[in-house]
C-alpha cells in the first residue's frame, strides 16, 4: 500500500511521530562549508547569511583573504554579497530581525545593519557608546527585533527594538563573593526571555553564573534557585512560547525547567560535553547537536538519533526546526494528527479509508464504494482530515492526491463546507509558489498563518519579488497598492539611466492598475532620488489635492501648487501655499504672485485684516488700491475711539482726526471715491465740532454720536443756536431738520415750543411729524392741534383712529372715499359697537356711490 | 423641557448622525484624563446644546466656560479649548494663555478645532508663541440637526465671508458636509445648483467623490434622490421681507437661536421678575409642530375661537397650549403696532415695484425719523434689489442721510453692502418685474387659512427661492432656463453615481422618476441654502413637501 511508504519515514518519539521532509536538495549553492562560516538563518523560511568565521582557523582555497558577507535564500540561491570591511574588530554575532534586516555586532559594540540586498543601512548604532569605549562585547543573544550584549566585564546592554534604536543598560549581575577573590567570571551561557513573554514587558536575561542562574532586568537582578547538582549550566535555550528553559548541565544531563527553574524533566545524555547546538523543536522536544549526531529528546525515555556526516545549523521555527546542511534543507516537525490518521500503518480511521477509497476508485475497483459505505456517517471529518493533511504536505503530488481524496469524499456528503477545499487550494498555491527554489521561502502552513499573507507580501517586496507579490495579493483579493507603490519606488531608484518621460510612462502603466494609489508618495520618492522633473510629472496625476499641494511646494512648484490649491476649493490648502510663499519670497514678489489670483488674494487680505494691518497696507499701496488703505485708516480711527483710554482726555482726539484726514486725502486721490472722501471730511469736522461742544457744555456726551443725534442733544439741552450751527455746517435738509426738532421737543415735552415751531413757517413736510410726536407721547390734546392741518384725509382718518376718535376718523375716511381704509378702521374699533356701525353705514354709502 | 429635538420622525436617520457627533465629543473628553475646563466659543456652545446635554458633559469631569477676551477663571490644570477655526477666536485663546503665563500658572492646553484644524489658525498660535504649549486636535462637527427636517452647517458668517471678503472656506465646508452625509446615505444622484457658490459646491463635491469615493453598493438605492443647492445671493429679496409665519415672527421679534428663544419670564406668566428663560421650539412640541408653519393671522384666530377647546382636547397638553398662547400674545403686541403694519405695506409696495417715488420717500422718512437701522436697511436693500440699484444721485443722497443719522462708523457697513451687491448704484434696467411675473411671485387672493400656494407665508408673496426649488424638484432647470439667466450666478445640473454611465437617461425621464421611486418610498430632496435660510422659507418648503416630496434644508444666516 502506498500509505506504508509514507509512514516508513517517520520516527516515533514516545507516542508521537516526527518526520523530516527534505525542503530543498540539493542546495543551489556550491562549495559552501557551513563549518567554516558564521551563519544566520531567519525564521519563517527567511534568508540565510554566511560569513567566514574569523574566530576559527580555516584553510583558504582559491579565494580572497577579504571576507565576504553572502546572503542566500533558503534554497541556497544567492541574493547578494558584499565585502566585509567594517572596522570594530571581530564579528561577535549576526542575526536577522523581524523585518529582514541583518544585524551584525562586532567587538566594539558597533551594530551594522544590512538589508537583503546587502546594502548597509546607515546610520550604524553603537551599543557601548562613548562611556564604555574600552570595553568589548563578548557575547550577544538576539530575539525578534532586539539584542542583548554582554561585555567582557560582564555588563549587560540591550537594544529592545532596532527600530527605535535606543540602548538600555541593564542591571549588573552580582559580583562573585569577595572572600573568594576570584576574577570576574563571565557567564557560562546566556538566554533571553523576550519582552512579549515577560510580566514587566521588558526583556529578561538569564545568565548562568557559577552554580546558579541570575535573571537580569532593566533595574533588577534576581538570583533564581537552580535545583542543586544541576549547575553550572553549560547551555540554555528558552522555548518558543517563553515558558520553558532547556539547559545542559555540567554532568551531561538535559534538563527542562520552567522559567523560574522548577525542574520538569531531565534526560541523561551519553556525553558530558555540552552540545554544539541546542534547540527546541516545537514545544514537545529538544534537539541537541554534537559533531555528526543530532539527538531529539522528548518527554519519553527513548530519544531519536539522526546521523549527519556534514555540519548542520538548526533553525527553530514555531512548529518545528529547519535543519540546514551544506547540501540540503530539511524540516523536522511533529507529524500533524490528520496526517497520522491517514498514513499511520494499519490506520482504519475514516480519513485513511477515504484516502484508500480514492485509490480504489482510481483503479476502478468496487472496493471504493465499500470503503465509502463504511465511513458514511463520519465522512465530513474524513474530508476535513484530508484537507488538513494536504495543507501540511510539502510534496505537491501528495497535496494533490489528498485534495482529490477530499473532493471525492465531499461529493458524497451534503453538509460539508464547500469553500474549505477551495480555501486550502488557494493557500497551497501561494505556499507552493513561494517554496519554489527561485523564491526560496519554505513556509509551512502553520508558519504562513502565523506570519499572515500581508507580512509575506511585505517580505516578497523587500526581496524585490514584485511580480509574485502582486500576483499573490491579487489572487488573495488583497490591496495591491503596497506592492505597486514599492515597485514604483524601487523602479525609480533602479532606473537612473531611463529618461524621465519614458520612465513616467512605465510607471503610469503600472500605477493605473490600482485605484486610489498615492501618486504623491511615488513623486516624493522621485524627488528624493533627485529626479525633480519626474516628480513634477508624477504629481500631476495625484487626484488628492491635499497630498499634491504640499509636495508641489516641496519641489518648488509654488505657482502650480497655488493653482491646484485654488482649484480644490479647500481654503486650508490655499493658506498653506500662501504662507509658504510668503515666507520664501520678498514681499513685492509675493504681492505680485497673489495679485492675479483672486481667492489667494482675498484669503490673504482676510488674514492680514486680523493680524497684519501694516503689511496689508503695504499690499494695497503696492497695487494702488488707495481707497482700501483709506478704509483701513478710518477703521483704525474707530478702534482708537472705542478704546476707553482715548475717549476721555480730549487731546487724544487729535490722532483720530489725523487718521481720518489721511483717509480723506487718500480717498480724494481717485475719482470714484468722492463720496467716501466727502464723508471722511465731514466726519473729521464733526468730531472737532463735538469736541468743542463738549468743552463748552462740559458734558462728554457728544463725541461719536451722529450728526442727527448731535442736533437732537443740542435741542434737548436747549442750545438752539448750537443746533442751528450744526445744521448749517453740515447742510442738513429742512425735512430732516423738522423731524429732528419736532421729536427732540416732544422728548422734553416742550409743547409750547413745538407749537411755536409749527407756526414759524409752513413745515416742508406737512404736520405729520407733529401729529406723530404728540401721539407717541400720548398727548391727545396736543395732537388734536395738528390733526386738522393734515392735508391728506386718509392720514387724518388714521390719526383720529389712533387717538380713538371713531366719528372723526370715519368722516375723514369717507372724505377720502377709501373703502378699504374704512374696513380697516372698523376692525380697529371692533370692540366698540357704536363706532363699527358708523363705519358700516359709511362704507355702504361709499360703495353705493362707487356703483352709481 | 428638552432642548435637544427628537429626531425619530426624521426622513433620514439623523439620530445616528447626532449620536456620532456626541460620541466623538465624549471620546475627546475621555482621552483627556481627569478634571478639565472646557472653554467653548459662545456660538459653538449653542450648537452643542442641540447635540449634547450639559449634564452629560459634567459627568465627564467637565467645567464649562465660554471663550472671551477676559482671563479664564478656573482651578483646573487641564484646559480644553473647543473652538471653530475662526481667525478672531485665536486672539482670545492667545490672550487667555498669555494671561496664565504672566500669572505663572502652568496649565495643560488642548485646542480642538471644529470642524478641522486649519493652517491659518495654527499659524496665528505659532506667531503668538503659544503653539508649543498646546496639543492640537480636531472635532469634525460639520452638521448639526436642528430639527427632524432641518440641518445646519453652523456657518453664521458664511454669507459675509464669501460675498464681501471672497473667503470661500464655507463652500468647501458645505461640500465636505454633504460628502459626509453621502457616506451614510449614499451618493446623491441628482444635483441641481443655482448661483456661483452652489455651482462651486457641486464642483467640489464631485472632486471629493473622485478623490475619496463613497462606495455605495450598486444595489442600494441612495436615500437622498436629489440635491438642490441655492445661493442666498440668488434671492436676497425674501430675507429682507418680514416673515409672517408663527415661527418666522418669533424669529423677527425674539430671534430664534438653535431651536429656542430667550425671553423675560414674566411674558410666560411666571412670577420671576427680570429673569430670562429659554423656551425650546422644535417638532418635539406637538402643538408647535402643527402651528409653526401657519400664517400668524391664522394662529391668532385659531386661539381666539372655540377651536381652542378642541385643540386642548386633541392634544391634551395644557402646558404647551398656555406656552404658545403667551408667546402669541406677546407677538401680538408687536404686530398690532402701526409701524409694523406700515412696514408690511411698504414691503409689498416695493415688491410690486410699481411706485418708485412713494417707496423712496418712505425710506427717506424712516431715516429722518432714525428708525432702527436694521429695519431701514432691510427696506433699502429690498428697494435696491428690486430696482437693480438706485440712481447715483439718490444713492449718494440716501447714503449721506444714513451716515448723518446713524453715524459715520456705518460707512463700513455701507461699503460691505455695496461689495455684496445689496445696496448699489443703478447700472442697468431692473428685470425684477419680468422675474416676478414669470415666476408668479405675487399671488393675489391668498387664503392664509387654507393655503394652496407657498405665497401664504408672506401673505401674498411667494418666496423666489422656494419657487425655484419648486421648479427644480418638479422639472429641473431646463424649462425656466431663461429666467435663471436673469438671476445672479450660473446654474448647473448634473447626474452622478452609477446613473451617469447610462447615457440614455435624460433629464425628462429623471424628472418623471422623481415623484415615484420604485419601492413606493417617496423620494427625498435635500435643499441646501448657501448663505442661510429664513423660517418662512422653511415653512414654505414644508408646505411643498406635503405636496411633492420630503425635503430637508439647511442653516441660519446673519449678515450685518
Amino acid at each position: 500500500m502506498a500509505n506504508v511508504s509514507v509512514a516508513a519515514e517517520w520516527q516515533l518519539l514516545g507516542d508521537r511521530y516526527y518526520r523530516k521532509p527534505e525542503l530543498y536538495h540539493p542546495m543551489q549553492w556550491r562549495h559552501i562549508d557551513l563549518s567554516r562560516n558564521k551563519v544566520a538563518c531567519a525564521p519563517f523560511g527567511g534568508p540565510v547569511a554566511l560569513i567566514r568565521d574569523d574566530s576559527k582557523i580555516v584553510q583558504l582555497y582559491s579565494e580572497s583573504a577579504l571576507r565576504k558577507l553572502r546572503l542566500f535564500n533558503s534554497a541556497g540561491v544567492s541574493l547578494s554579497d558584499v565585502v566585509w570591511k567594517n572596522p570594530g574588530g571581530r564579528l561577535i554575532g549576526l542575526s536577522w530581525s523581524d523585518d529582514h534586516t541583518l544585524v551584525c555586532i562586532v567587538q566594539d559594540g558597533t551594530v551594522y545593519r544590512y538589508n537583503v540586498h546587502a546594502e548597509l543601512i546607515e546610520p550604524n548604532l553603537s551599543i557601548l557608546g562613548h562611556d564604555y569605549f574600552d570595553e568589548n562585547v563578548v557575547e550577544c543573544v538576539f530575539w525578534g527585533n532586539g539584542v542583548v550584549c554582554i561585555t567582557e566585564t560582564c555588563k549587560v546592554f540591550a537594544v529592545p527594538d532596532f527600530k527605535t534604536r535606543t540602548v538600555v543598560r541593564l542591571a549588573d549581575p552580582p559580583p562573585p563573593p569577595i572572600e573568594l577573590e576570584l576574577e570576574l567570571e563571565l557567564p557560562h551561557c546566556v538566554a533571553v526571555i523576550e519582552p512579549q513573554f515577560t510580566l514587566s514587558g521588558n526583556v529578561e536575561v538569564l545568565l548562568a553564573i557559577g552554580d546558579g542562574v541570575v535573571m537580569v532586568e532593566e533595574d533588577e537582578v534576581q538570583a533564581l534557585p537552580v535545583p542543586p547538582g544541576d549547575g553550572p549550566l553549560q547551555k540554555m535555550v528558552v522555548s518558543g512560547n517563553g515558558r520553558f528553559v532547556a539547559a545542559f548541565t555540567h554532568d551531561g544531563r538535559l534538563a527542562v525547567y520552567s522559567t523560574r527553574f522548577e525542574k520538569m524533566f531531565e534526560y541523561q545524555c551519553e556525553s558530558a560535553l555540552p552540545p554544539e547546538q541546542l534547540a527546541w523543536c516545537g514545544l514537545d522536544s529538544v534537539l541537541l547537536y554534537w559533531d555528526d549526531m543530532l539527538l531529539m529528546v522528548g518527554p519519553s525515555d527513548e530519544p531519536v538519533r539522526y546521523l549527519y556526516d556534514e555540519p548542520i545549523v538548526l533553525v527553530p521555527e514555531c512548529d518545528g526546526v529547519r535543519i540546514l546542511t551544506n547540501t540540503s534543507m530539511e524540516f523536522l516537525q511533529l507529524v500533524p494528527n490528520s496526517t497520522v490518521s491517514i498514513f499511520k500503518i494499519g490506520s482504519t480511521s475514516p480519513a485513511a479509508l477515504l484516502y484508500d477509497a480514492l485509490d480504489h476508485f482510481d483503479r476502478r475497483s468496487a472496493k471504493a464504494d465499500e470503503n465509502l459505505r463504511l465511513i458514511r456517517s463520519s465522512l465530513p471529518e474524513a474530508v476535513e482530515a484530508c484537507v488538513d493533511a494536504a495543507g501540511h504536505e510539502f510534496d505537491v503530488s501528495r497535496q494533490r492526491t489528498l485534495l482529490r481524496a477530499a473532493s471525492y469524499g465531499q461529493a458524497f456528503c451534503s453538509n460539508f463546507q464547500r469553500d474549505r477545499i477551495q480555501e486550502m487550494c488557494k493557500t497551497l498555491r501561494v505556499l507552493n509558489a513561494v517554496r519554489n527554489p527561485a523564491i526560496g521561502i519554505p513556509l509551512s502552513i502553520q508558519q504562513y498563518k502565523l506570519l499572515t499573507p500581508a507580512v509575506l507580501i511585505g517580505r516578497l517586496i523587500n526581496a524585490h519579488q514584485h511580480l509574485l507579490a502582486l500576483r499573490i495579493s491579487e489572487y488573495l483579493g488583497m490591496n495591491q497598492e503596497v506592492v505597486i507603490m514599492h515597485w514604483a519606488c524601487s523602479k525609480i531608484t533602479a532606473s537612473l539611466a531611463i529618461p524621465d518621460a519614458a520612465l513616467l510612462e512605465i510607471l503610469l502603466d503600472k500605477l493605473r492598475l490600482c485605484k486610489g494609489i498615492s501618486y504623491a508618495a511615488v513623486s516624493a520618492h522621485a524627488d528624493k532620488n533627485g529626479r525633480r522633473k519626474l516628480a513634477a510629472m508624477l504629481i500631476e496625476h495625484e487626484p488628492r489635492s491635499s497630498k499634491q499641494v504640499p509636495l508641489l511646494l516641496s519641489i518648488g512648484e509654488e505657482d502650480t501648487a497655488l493653482m491646484k490649491a485654488t482649484e480644490s476649493g479647500d481654503t486650508d490648502l490655499v493658506y498653506l501655499v500662501l504662507f509658504h510663499i510668503w515666507q520664501k519670497k520678498q514681499p513685492l514678489e509675493f504681492f505680485g504672485m497673489i495679485q492675479a489670483r483672486m481667492l489667494a488674494r482675498d484669503l490673504f487680505i482676510t488674514y492680514a485684516r486680523c493680524y497684519k494691518h501694516e503689511f496689508l497696507k503695504d499690499f494695497f499701496l503696492s497695487n494702488g488700491q488707495l481707497q482700501e488703505v483709506a478704509f483701513l485708516l478710518w477703521k483704525e480711527s474707530w478702534a482708537i475711539g472705542k478704546n476707553p483710554m482715548a475717549s476721555k482726555g480730549s487731546p487724544l482726539h487729535g490722532p483720530r482726526i489725523k487718521l481720518i484726514e489721511k483717509a480723506h486725502s487718500l480717498f480724494s486721490e481717485t475719482k470714484e471715491h468722492t463720496f467716501e472722501s466727502k464723508a471722511a471730511e465731514e466726519h473729521a469736522k464733526l468730531i472737532r465740532m463735538q469736541h468743542e461742544l463738549e468743552v463748552t457744555t462740559k458734558q462728554a456726551i457728544f463725541v461719536d454720536s451722529s450728526i442727527s443725534d448731535t442736533i437732537r442733544t443740542c435741542i434737548v439741552l436747549g442750545n438752539h443756536r448750537a443746533a442751528m450751527k450744526v445744521k448749517t455746517e453740515f447742510k442738513v435738509s429742512e425735512k430732516r431738520w423738522y423731524w429732528l426738532k419736532v421729536f427732540a421737543l416732544a422728548t422734553i415735552r416742550d409743547w409750547d415750543a413745538l407749537e411755536k415751531f409749527s407756526k414759524e413757517k409752513r413745515p416742508p413736510i406737512g404736520y405729520r411729524p407733529f401729529v406723530e410726536a404728540c401721539i407717541e407721547a400720548d398727548e391727545k390734546g396736543e395732537a388734536l392741534k395738528y390733526i386738522p392741518k393734515l392735508a391728506d384725509p386718509r392720514e387724518r382718518a388714521e390719526s383720529y383712529a389712533r387717538i380713538g376718535m371713531a366719528k372723526e376718523a370715519a368722516d375723514a375716511a369717507s372724505q377720502a372715499k377709501d373703502g378699504e381704509l374704512l374696513g380697516r378702521l372698523k376692525l380697529t374699533f371692533a370692540q366698540n359697537a357704536a363706532a363699527s356701525s358708523i363705519f358700516d353705514t359709511l362704507r355702504d354709502r361709499l360703495s353705493f356711490q362707487g356703483v352709481s | 423641557m428638552a432642548q435637544i429635538p427628537n429626531l425619530d420622525n426624521a426622513p433620514l436617520n439623523l439620530t445616528s448622525l447626532r449620536e456620532q457627533s456626541q460620541k466623538e465629543l465624549l471620546n475627546i473628553l475621555k482621552n483627556i484624563r481627569g478634571k478639565k475646563c472646557l472653554v467653548i466659543d459662545p456660538k459653538l456652545g449653542s450648537s452643542l446644546s442641540s447635540i449634547i446635554q450639559t449634564s452629560l458633559l459634567k459627568e465627564h469631569g467637565v467645567e464649562l466656560r465660554h471663550l472671551s477676551a477676559d482671563p479664564l477663571q478656573t482651578d483646573c490644570i487641564k484646559v480644553v479649548f473647543l473652538v471653530r477655526s475662526q481667525l478672531d477666536l485665536m486672539k482670545f485663546i492667545c490672550s487667555n494663555v498669555h494671561d496664565d503665563v504672566s500669572k505663572g500658572l502652568q496649565r495643560e492646553y488642548f485646542v480642538y478645532f471644529v470642524p478641522r484644524r486649519t493652517v491659518v489658525c495654527e499659524k496665528i498660535l505659532e506667531e503668538e508663541n503659544v503653539y508649543n504649549l498646546m496639543t492640537i486636535g480636531e472635532y469634525p462637527l460639520y452638521i448639526v440637526p436642528l430639527d427632524e427636517d432641518v440641518l445646519s452647517f453652523e456657518l453664521d458668517l458664511a454669507y459675509k465671508e464669501s460675498q464681501v471678503d471672497g473667503d470661500t472656506s464655507s463652500l468647501w465646508h458645505i461640500a465636505k458636509a454633504i460628502h459626509k452625509l453621502e457616506f451614510s446615505f449614499g451618493v446623491i444622484p441628482n444635483v441641481r445648483a443655482k448661483g456661483k457658490g452652489s455651482v462651486r459646491v457641486a464642483d467640489i463635491l464631485n472632486r471629493m467623490q473622485a478623490e475619496e469615493p463613497v462606495n455605495s453598493p450598486d444595489m442600494v438605492v441612495p436615500e437622498i434622490n436629489t440635491l438642490i443647492l441655492l445661493d442666498r445671493e440668488v434671492d436676497m429679496v425674501t430675507p429682507m421681507l418680514s416673515q409672517l409665519t408663527y415661527e418666522g415672527l418669533l424669529d423677527e421679534c425674539l430671534h430664534v437661536n438653535n431651536g429656542s428663544v430667550e425671553l423675560d419670564a414674566s411674558i410666560m406668566g411666571l412670577q420671576q421678575e427680570g429673569k430670562k428663560i429659554k423656551v425650546p421650539l422644535n417638532s418635539s412640541d406637538k402643538l408647535f409642530k402643527e402651528i409653526r408653519d401657519l400664517n400668524f393671522e391664522v394662529v391668532v384666530q385659531t386661539q381666539s375661537v372655540s377651536e381652542l377647546k378642541d385643540f386642548v382636547k386633541k392634544l391634551n397638553s395644557l402646558p404647551e397650549m398656555t406656552r404658545h398662547i403667551n408667546l402669541a400674545q406677546h407677538l401680538s403686541t408687536f404686530t398690532s403696532k402701526p409701524a409694523f403694519l406700515g412696514q408690511l405695506d411698504m414691503e409689498h409696495t416695493i415688491v410690486e415695484a410699481q411706485s418708485y417715488d412713494i417707496c423712496f420717500e418712505y425710506i427717506e422718512e424712516l431715516i429722518h425719523k432714525q428708525e432702527p437701522l436694521v429695519n431701514v436697511l432691510r427696506l433699502l436693500i429690498l428697494f435696491s434689489i428690486t430696482s437693480s440699484g438706485l440712481p447715483k444721485k439718490q444713492f449718494d443722497y440716501l447714503r449721506r442721510e444714513l451716515l448723518h443719522s446713524y453715524g459715520f462708523e456705518h460707512m463700513a457697513t455701507l461699503n460691505n453692502l455695496e461689495k455684496a451687491g445689496l445696496l448699489r448704484k443703478q447700472e442697468s434696467k431692473s428685470n425684477w418685474l419680468t422675474i416676478k411675473r414669470a415666476l408668479q411671485l405675487v399671488v393675489e387672493d391668498t387664503d392664509t387659512a387654507n393655503p394652496n400656494d407657498i405665497a401664504y407665508v408672506f401673505s401674498g408673496y411667494a418666496p423666489l427661492s422656494i419657487r425655484l426649488v419648486q421648479h427644480a424638484v418638479r422639472s429641473g432647470w431646463r424649462p425656466i432656463e431663461e429666467i435663471l439667466k436673469l438671476l445672479p450666478g450660473p446654474h448647473s445640473e448634473t447626474r452622478r453615481g452609477r446613473f451617469s454611465s447610462s447615457p440614455s437617461y435624460d433629464t425628462l425621464q429623471a424628472s418623471a422618476n422623481i415623484d415615484k421611486v420604485a419601492d413606493g418610498r417617496r423620494s427625498l430632496v435635500l435643499v441646501v441654502f448657501i448663505g442661510g435660510i429664513t423660517f418662512a422659507e422653511i415653512s414654505a418648503l414644508r408646505f411643498l413637501s406635503a405636496q411633492v416630496c420630503q425635503i430637508c434644508c439647511m442653516k441660519g444666516w446673519h449678515m450685518i
